[in-house]
C-alpha cells in the first residue's frame, strides 16, 4: 500500500465521473483518463526508482547524490501529482455545487 | 518538466564526474610515497578526462539539445618523470643511491581535489536551484 496507489485511485474515480459526464458532449474524454494514468504511472515509476537508489546506496552500490536526486525527482513527480488531483477535485465540487 | 529534468540529469552527471576526479586525486595523494606498485616502478599519478555527453541523444541529434551532462572518458596514466630522492638505505635504492619516487606533486594535487570539490558544490547548488524552481511552479497551482 502506497500514496500513489490511493491517489490514483481518487484520480480514476473524478477521472471517470468526469468522462461519463462529458462523455455525450465531446468524443475527447477518454485521453483526459488515459493523460492522468499515464501521470500516476509516472509517478509511481519515479517512486520506484527512488526506492532501488535508496537500497542501492545502503549497500554503497549508489552514490549518495543519485538517491538524493531520485527522491527529489520522485518528491516533485509526487507534487505535481498532487496538484493536479486537488484541482481535479476542486473542479468535481464546484459542479457539484452548481444549482440545477 | 521535461526540459528541468533534462538539467537535473546533466548536473547529476557532473556530481559523478567530480567525484571521479576526487577520488583520483585523492589515491594520487595516497600513493605519493609508494615505490612499488604491480609493474614494479614506482606509482604513476592518473589524471581524469572528462568528455560532454548529451542528455539526451534523439534531441541532441536533432540539433537542438537543451542540457548536455559530462562523463569521465577514461583516467589516464601521467608518463613525467619519476622524482628521486637520494637514501641509500631505501629497500629500492638504486646502485648510487637514488629512491624513485612517483610523479606526483602534493600541492598540485591539492588544487586539484579542492577544484573537483568546488564544482561538486556548484552543481549541488544548481541542482538544488530546480528543485526550487520546480516547487515554486508547482505554487502555481495553489489557489
Amino acid at each position: 500500500m502506497n500514496v500513489t496507489t490511493a491517489l490514483s485511485t481518487v484520480a480514476g474515480n473524478v477521472a471517470s465521473a468526469a468522462t461519463s459526464t462529458a462523455a455525450s458532449a465531446s468524443d475527447g474524454g477518454s485521453s483526459f483518463d488515459d493523460t492522468l494514468k499515464q501521470l500516476v504511472d509516472g509517478v509511481e515509476g519515479s517512486s520506484e526508482q527512488a526506492n532501488t537508489a535508496v537500497t542501492g546506496m545502503l549497500d554503497k552500490s549508489v552514490d549518495v547524490h543519485d538517491a538524493m536526486i531520485a527522491l527529489q525527482r520522485a518528491e516533485m513527480s509526487l507534487q505535481l501529482a498532487v496538484q493536479i488531483r486537488n484541482k481535479l477535485v476542486q473542479a468535481y465540487q464546484d459542479i457539484m455545487r452548481m444549482p440545477v | 518538466m521535461s526540459t528541468l529534468n533534462a538539467a537535473m540529469s546533466a548536473s547529476a552527471s557532473a556530481l559523478s564526474a567530480e567525484r571521479t576526479r576526487i577520488e583520483v586525486a585523492v589515491s594520487n595523494m595516497a600513493n605519493a610515497e609508494s615505490t612499488r606498485s604491480v609493474n614494479g616502478e614506482p606509482y604513476r599519478r592518473r589524471d581524469v578526462v572528462l568528455t560532454s555527453d548529451p542528455v539526451n541523444s534523439f534531441d541532441a541529434a536533432l540539433g537542438h539539445a537543451s542540457a548536455t551532462g559530462v562523463k569521465v572518458a577514461g583516467v589516464v596514466v601521467d608518463q613525467s618523470d619519476f622524482q628521486r630522492r637520494y637514501e641509500p638505505s631505501h629497500p629500492d635504492a638504486d646502485a648510487d643511491g637514488f629512491v624513485a619516487l612517483p610523479n606526483v606533486d602534493q600541492s598540485q594535487e591539492m588544487v586539484d581535489m579542492l577544484g573537483a570539490a568546488r564544482a561538486y558544490q556548484a552543481n549541488l547548488a544548481a541542482i538544488s536551484m530546480i528543485r526550487d524552481l520546480v516547487a515554486k511552479a508547482l505554487e502555481l497551482g495553489r489557489s
